[in-house]
């Protein structure tokens, strides 16, 4: 596995309440990170050169709703009838550009009907919950703040 | 065969290649491992240290996870 690298944190001599134009810099690469990391599993830390964790987030998200879709879980849509399925489309979208990749593989539809839908639904949700997380990560990373 | 024939076929290959049919036990453990691979990828930085991470939280999730169902088990019936 190829040795993974962070940019730079900040020195501390550098670490004052005055915003200067490379902290300001650095925080919009981070969004950039943060924002990539979201759409495309695994891109954000692939930004920052993280090769065995973007392809780990990106093979983890992929699994998952591979999974998920394929036991027929239910992916939420934006007209959700109370805030359980609001939280589910959130959660959901969380896997970025895969939410749209599940839902062309979900031809025929949910079917929570048996126990498979049902864990689906949770693979599904999982996925996106867990590349909510790697996405804050790398923008974290991004930031200096942890690697 | 026609391009529509060729991407219905496709679409039903495709399907059916998705389909995932999965005991109890089996979704349990995939999910463990590729939660517990993920999380040490991600939570650690050394090799030793996401395989030890690695093997232990796959080790939580797959006792918790068996717990959990011998403990609903009088109430399943």
């Amino acid at each position: 596995m190829p040795e993974e690298t962070a940019l730079p944190a900040t020195p501390p001599e550098e670490a004052s309440p005055v915003v200067h134009p490379r902290d300001s810099r650095r925080e919009a690469l981070a969004l950039v990170v943060g924002l990539a990391g979201w759409l495309v599993p695994g891109l954000g830390h692939a930004l920052l050169k993280m090769w065995g964790r973007a392809l780990i987030c990106f093979f983890t998200v992929g699994v998952l709703v591979w999974v998920g879709a394929g036991m027929r879980g239910n992916l939420f849509t934006s007209r959700g009838n109370d805030a359980f399925d609001s939280l589910g489309y959130i959660a959901d979208l969380g896997t970025g550009g895969f939410y749209w990749v599940a839902r062309s593989l979900e031809t025929n539809g949910p079917d929570v009907s048996h126990a498979d839908g049902d864990y689906g639904t949770r693979f599904l949700a999982t996925a996106g919950v867990f590349n909510l997380l790697a996405a804050l990560h790398a923008y974290e990373a991004a930031r200096g703040r942890k690697a | 065969m026609t391009s529509s024939a060729w991407a219905i076929s496709g679409m039903s290959a495709l399907i059916a290649l998705i389909a995932v049919k999965l005991s109890h036990l089996q979704a349990l453990v995939l999910f463990a491992l590729v939660i517990s691979v993920a999380f040490g990828f991600l939570g650690r930085r050394q090799p030793k240290e996401r395989v030890k991470y690695i093997l232990w939280t796959l080790l939580l999730f797959l006792l918790v996870g068996v717990g959990i169902g011998w403990a609903m088990y009088p109430f399943s019936r």
